[in-house]
């Protein structure tokens, strides 16, 4: 057994830090109150072949693997969730499946140009009526000839506003329920396709998240990913290692909260004395760093069973769980130990606070965690 | 066509030094190390010669051997191959030890037209070693440089020096040394493939015994307490009275006589 990264997950790590610290951490708060999506950021991730970490350099990645990609993830979403979350969702949610489910043609004509950040991709299954509950979703496709004719609607769908590509759910047959669903690639500049406004978040409010219309949206039938009602079964593989992905996010969150809170209580002096020396505090702070480092394992455990080939799909469960009920019980601590001036606008546990929330519910909600992993521990 | 060699020291970071209240001791156990924030400049401003001007770029340490991890991250900064002169005995090197191993590696093993060094250590500062290694291979040295040019067809270097009093410009024929000071550039963020290829650059081991050297430490640290600043809440004000005050201040505490 090994609990030590290994000197390239050192330096990968050292090198978003530096990252964060120059390009990141100074904009993170303007990000947050300004809903602005970080473009300027996203340009740099793909310098640094950040955009594309675990996939082969014949398809424009780095050819590293899941356990980086992870640390990124983390170190990003320390010092911002939406630059996190960003990279996350382009990775794990379009990235992913055109990699595992596409043909050549398709991994060349796509996952060349998202991996190499010429492009950024986002995935839409969500839809108003069905959200964890995904085989009722009303979007349809038909053939017609040559062509997919798609039509209905998705909500919550992040990145939409900026995606070069879009990875679209929609029922082939309805009368089978999730067998029924198909995955088709849609570039986003597709006759038919529509965005419609951002939507104003709580957390994350960068991130650009959109309703997606398809009104008589024709795509060539070669953008079919995978085949015709493997739709759902391909949703469901690109959210597992989805999981680990908001884990991390999460991790870099809580780990982020514990950061400030350690610094700010050896600051801050009541009765004094800095409320470090006060076991009230001291001991929200072990709990919080005892749960960060649980978190952590979790989190790298399942990513290195990814990248070891293994079944991890109950670890990535797992680790989403407890990092996500992790960052929003420790951002909450966070906010308590900061007091007053951690309600205000602009100091980051304010902040921390509300992106930690969305990470119990995107990407698989906590009860669909639980759901998988007693399916695996009881089967 | 320029050879170049950067020279680094891996040292403790210091955001990870904590200071126990009670003794002043520094606490090591827990600190992480990096490279030396000038010598990160040397390194970079060789790969940005080399960029323009082409030819090759070493990265040479002196260090003990658990300071192994330093080659990858120089690696990933630029150059082209790493040089490691190591041994156990290396933990309380002082200036110009170091000097000497690097001039000894460098000799017997590394074609050079340009050594660039930090002007000091992060840790240190003793801003030795730069002139005392360009001391040993007999090569002219110019230090507190800000801004390098290299002039191809004369086969020197022009190099601005930020002294106190101004900038004074100096052309220097190669081979020779120069020591630089942060502000000449802003080093790289390593690239993610950056990171993966360093792994595949090659890097020499030097043990001391290679280099026909002996070594036997002169310097024994025997304690590190670090520095406490206390405030004595005094207020002068600015006329000849308040000035009278401030001179019988100091003199009670003791820092002038």
């Amino acid at each position: 057994m090994d609990f030590k990264l290994s000197e390239e997950h050192q330096l990968i790590r050292t090198s978003v830090r530096e990252f964060c610290q120059k390009y990141v951490e100074p904009a993170a708060d303007e990000i947050d109150q300004q809903a602005r999506f970080p473009e300027d950021i996203v340009k740099r991730l793909a310098q640094q072949d950040w955009l594309g970490i675990p996939f082969p350099e014949d398809y424009g990645g780095a050819g590293s693997d899941y356990l980086s990609y992870i640390i990124v993830v983390e170190e990003l979403s320390r010092a911002c969730a939406t630059t996190g979350f960003t990279l996350e969702c382009h990775t794990s949610l379009a990235c992913y499946p055109l990699f595992k489910f596409g043909t050549e043609e398709q991994k060349k004509r796509y996952l060349l140009p998202l991996c190499k950040g010429e492009i950024l991709g986002s995935f839409a299954l969500t839809e108003p009526g069905a959200g964890t509950d995904a085989g009722a979703a009303t979007t349809t496709a038909v053939l017609d000839g040559n062509q997919y004719v798609l039509n209905g609607s998705k909500i919550f769908i992040s990145n939409a506003p900026v995606a070069g590509v879009l990875i679209i759910f929609a029922m082939t047959d309805k009368s089978k329920g999730t067998k029924g669903i198909s995955a088709f690639i849609v570039p986003g500049k597709t006759p038919g396709l529509t965005i419609g406004k951002h939507l104003d978040k709580m957390g994350i409010r960068g991130s650009l998240t959109a309703e997606v219309f398809l009104k008589d949206c024709r795509i060539p039938k070669e953008n079919l990913l995978g085949q015709e009602g493997q739709g759902f079964r391909i949703a469901m593989m690109t959210l597992d290692g989805g999981r680990i992905g908001i884990a991390a996010q999460a991790l870099g969150i809580a780990q982020a909260a514990l950061d400030e809170s350690v610094r700010y209580s050896k600051e801050r002096v009541q009765f004094g004395k800095p409320i470090s020396t006060f076991q009230a505090i001291q001991w929200m702070i072990a709990d919080m760093a005892t749960a960060v480092e649980a978190s952590r394992f979790l989190t790298y455990h399942a990513a290195w069973c990814y990248d070891q080939g293994l079944p991890y799909s109950k670890e990535a469960a797992m680790a989403k769980l407890f990092a996500s009920e992790t960052a929003v019980y420790q951002t909450n601590r966070a906010v308590q130990i900061h007091g007053g001036i951690g309600y205000i606008k602009g100091h980051k546990v304010e902040r921390l606070y509300r992106d930690a929330k969305i990470t119990e519910i995107y990407e698989g909600t906590s009860e669909v965690m639980r759901m998988v992993i007693s399916g695996n521990v009881l089967r | 066509m320029l050879n170049i060699i950067a020279c680094f020291k891996w040292v403790i970071d210091e955001a990870d030094i904590k200071v126990d209240k009670g003794s002043r001791r520094l606490i090591l156990d827990r600190v992480s190390y990096k490279i030396s924030a000038y010598d990160r400049n040397a390194i970079e401003e060789a790969a940005r010669l080399q960029e323009r001007h082409g030819g090759s770029v070493a990265a040479v340490t002196v260090a003990p051997p658990t300071a192994k991890q330093c080659l990858k991250d120089a690696l990933s900064r630029g150059p082209d191959k790493a040089y490691f002169v190591n041994d156990p005995s290396f933990a309380d090197i002082e200036p110009s030890q170091t000097a000497s191993l690097l001039a000894a590696a460098i000799t017997s093993r590394i074609e050079f037209d340009l050594i660039i060094c930090g002007e000091g250590s992060s840790d240190l500062y003793a801003q030795q070693v730069g002139p005392a290694l360009a001391e040993r291979l007999g090569i002219p040295c110019a230090t507190y440089v800000n801004k390098l040019t290299y002039v191809e067809s004369e086969r020197l270097v022009i190099a601005d020096r930020k002294l106190e009093d101004g900038t004074e410009t100096v052309s220097v024929p190669l081979p020779a040394l120069v020591t630089i000071l942060p502000d000449t550039n802003t080093p790289r963020i390593p690239t993610l493939k950056q990171v993966l290829g360093a792994a595949k650059k090659p890097i020499e081991n030097i043990p001391l015994d290679a280099l026909g050297q002996t070594y036997a430490p002169r310097l024994q640290t025997l304690d590190t307490l670090a520095a406490t600043m206390d405030r004595r809440r005094l207020k002068f004000g600015p006329d000849p009275e308040g000035i009278r005050s401030v001179i019988g201040a100091l003199m009670k505490e003791g820092v002038i006589a």
